[in-house]
């Protein structure tokens, strides 16, 4: 994938528009935000209609859903979760307990900045969510990944010694695979 | 007119206390009864009142830090679905080297609470047998519910905030500002300055 | 082929918007499962775990090619020359085994993941595959034995010839082979193998990427295939492409529509289904058609 605008061959265009407009989200939901994702997928705010589906396994999976708090003890599972995940793959937090602690700003076991441990691509405002909130952010997503710019991934593979550094002061007990794609 | 609705909770407390010896009473208010004992009696307590007096369910069991005292209490909550009285069974241990006997084999909930309060508290229960990670993993600081852990010391030194935010202020200094009132001193210490 | 492909996928993607429909909200555009497969092609990387896994989704994929080589998909003449495809006799019962074949290249590529969901989902479907081909077995031997042919050609011949369809010359072999086919499309209720929220979707779970791409090809061909075999076995055939298309969503709509409003089946009730009335009808056909015709 190129970064910059000036070079886009046909090639990318097609396979942007047809990454943007089928999103397969994984159907997993990591803290109390979870709970606006059944509203976002059901009958009343389809979101289905943009062509976001929930499938079962991060394997078949291009959106991962930090929705809330994440534990230092959730963590460690969302970054295999994160790992085993195929290319291009987009992260959304919701909530502001991803942006700045939220509501758990002095808790000893929750972690406050999410973009220090996993690279998120859009970060959608608000205490849960409103259901309009959250297909906003997916359609902020679709933009960004027509413009060629969301690309958490290839930022994570970059800088992974730095992201590996901010995962191991946090978690103390690492005993996982390495990252070799 | 209100001694007749409390008979049932005078009754019980006047039997509690001449069952055992140390035992004080009180009638909280109707359907509450409070008990305090000494730690040595807590299984012959729980027991008696499980098999003789009807309260066979256990709701809860809670843990209080006196750190002015230098104890713990440790409360468990009873009830009996017959008589429809919750019974509030009270002791104190020490703090330090905090040990008290475990009441797994009288009801089998009390395991998880147990199990709860060691790891949150460090009170050691004698005999109970449970994994020793329950909730938090690999913590190796000071049981976190203790009233001199210091939380915000800890977040500062292990986690970082958003840069260009410090500006958001804290909020209770904020409200106290537009409604008049006073931030009372204990809740001073829980501020963001 | 690249006909089946293309509307095997278009039917895809009307199902999901008659599912969306009657389920009160409006579903996706009809091409959506187009955008599906050409995003999962254009991943990246691939995962895999062996050999073994290249090898599994290529002989699904074989296999619904394979047998859609041998299907006759127009009679008549004129467009014949493009679709006659491979016949020869007795490709009836060669058939019957390329459907089988489908299902075990699945098999085989979960199973060398390693992965104890993709074990218990393969089990599971294999042993729901082994309720559901009685019945069919037993609709297309009445067929085989009214007809006194084995060859497909020779039962559209069948049909052209005597001027009525099959499905009204031996009905009790048509009910049969309908309820069997709802157990063929892995369309609920019997869709255990395959549901998200029971294994977190089986057999497929390792399966990312390109290989997903492929399963889910192979899958829109199957049906596809599947849909025209009914057709030309009971319905006589179609003489032009609309009447095909006709005939097969008409059809289609029965397992899909019945789908919709049920929950899922677990295993051995699904094979106690299949045991019941499917085969009770499948073996009144038989007897039908060897002593009444």
């Amino acid at each position: 994938m190129i970064n910059d605008k000036n070079s886009r061959k046909i090639a990318d265009i097609i396979q942007d528009f047809s990454r943007k407009h089928s999103l397969f989200m994984l159907a997993y939901g990591t803290g109390c935000g979870a709970i606006e994702i059944p509203p976002t997928t059901t009958s009343r705010y389809d979101a289905e209609r943009f062509g976001i589906r929930g499938m079962a396994t991060p394997r078949q999976a291009d959106v991962l859903l930090i929705t809330g708090y994440l534990a230092t003890k959730t963590l460690k599972r969302v970054i295999r979760a994160y790992e085993q995940m195929q290319d291009p793959k987009y992260v959304i937090g919701f909530g502001s307990c991803t942006i700045n602690g939220g509501m758990y700003w002095d808790s000893y076991n929750t972690v406050k900045i999410l973009s220090d441990y996993i690279p998120v691509d859009v970060y959608i405002n608000g205490c849960m969510p409103r259901p309009e909130a959250v297909i906003t952010g997916f359609i902020e997503l679709q933009n960004l990944i027509k413009e060629g710019k969301a690309n958490g991934a290839e930022q994570y593979k970059e800088n992974l010694e730095w992201y590996r550094e901010n995962q191991r002061k946090v978690i103390k007990n690492w005993k996982m695979p390495d990252y070799n794609w | 007119m209100t001694d007749k609705i409390l008979e049932k909770e005078q009754q019980l407390v006047q039997l509690l206390e001449q069952t055992f010896k140390n035992c004080t009473g009180k009638v909280v208010r109707e359907r509450r009864v409070s008990v305090s004992v000494e730690k040595e009696l807590i299984p012959s307590v729980l027991s008696y009142a499980k098999s003789q007096l009807g309260y066979i369910h256990l709701s809860h069991m809670s843990c209080v830090d006196w750190i002015e005292k230098n104890k713990f209490e440790i409360i468990y909550i009873l009830w009996s679905p017959a008589d429809k009285v919750q019974l509030f069974v009270k002791t104190m241990v020490n703090r330090e080297n905090a040990e008290i006997d475990n009441i797994d084999m009288i009801w089998k909930q009390a395991n998880t609470y147990e199990r709860e309060i060691r790891e949150m508290y460090g009170i050691q229960f004698n005999g109970l047998v449970g994994a020793q990670e329950f909730i938090l993993e690999d913590w190796e600081d000071m049981p976190p519910m203790r009233r001199d852990f210091d939380t915000i010391e800890f977040v500062d030194d292990n986690f970082t905030f958003r840069k260009g935010r410090e500006d958001a202020g804290n909020v209770r200094e904020e409200i106290i500002k537009r409604s008049g009132e006073e931030i009372p001193d204990f809740a001073k210490k829980y501020s963001r300055d | 082929m690249l006909l089946a492909f293309v509307v095997g996928v278009f039917y895809g993607g009307f199902v999901r918007k008659i599912t969306a429909r009657v389920q009160n909200r409006v579903g996706p555009p009809v091409y959506q499962n187009f955008l599906d497969i050409l995003k999962l092609y254009s991943k990246k990387t691939a995962i895999n775990h062996g050999w073994m896994q290249h090898l599994g989704p290529a002989f699904a994929i074989t296999a619904s090619v394979t047998s859609l080589m041998f299907i006759p998909i127009l009679n008549g003449t004129g467009w014949c020359v493009w679709f006659e495809n491979l016949n020869f006799k007795g490709d009836l019962i060669f058939l019957l085994y390329m459907m089988v074949f489908g299902s075990l290249g699945m098999a085989l590529g979960a199973g060398q993941t390693g992965n104890p969901n993709s074990a218990i989902g393969v089990s599971r479907g294999l042993s729901q595959m082994v309720g559901y081909e009685i019945p069919w077995v037993l609709a297309i031997v009445a067929l085989m034995l009214q007809t006194k042919t084995t060859s497909l050609t020779g039962l559209v011949d069948f049909q052209v010839s005597n001027g009525t369809w099959m499905m009204f010359e031996s009905p009790f072999a048509f009910i049969a082979a309908v309820l069997a086919m709802l157990g063929m499309f892995h369309y609920a209720p019997f869709d255990v193998p395959f549901a998200p929220s029971e294994l977190s979707s089986g057999p497929a779970s390792e399966f990312g990427g390109k290989y997903l791409a492929l399963m889910m090809s192979s899958g829109s061909i199957f049906s596809f295939v599947k849909l025209v075999l009914i057709v030309d076995v009971f319905l006589g055939g179609a003489a032009n492409l609309i009447m095909l298309v006709v005939k097969t969503f008409t059809l289609y709509m029965i397992p899909v529509l019945y789908g919709i409003v049920s929950p899922r089946y677990r295993t051995e009730q699904s094979i106690r289904y299949f045991w019941g009335w499917p085969t009770f009808f499948g073996i009144v056909g038989v007897i039908y058609a060897v002593f009444v015709r």
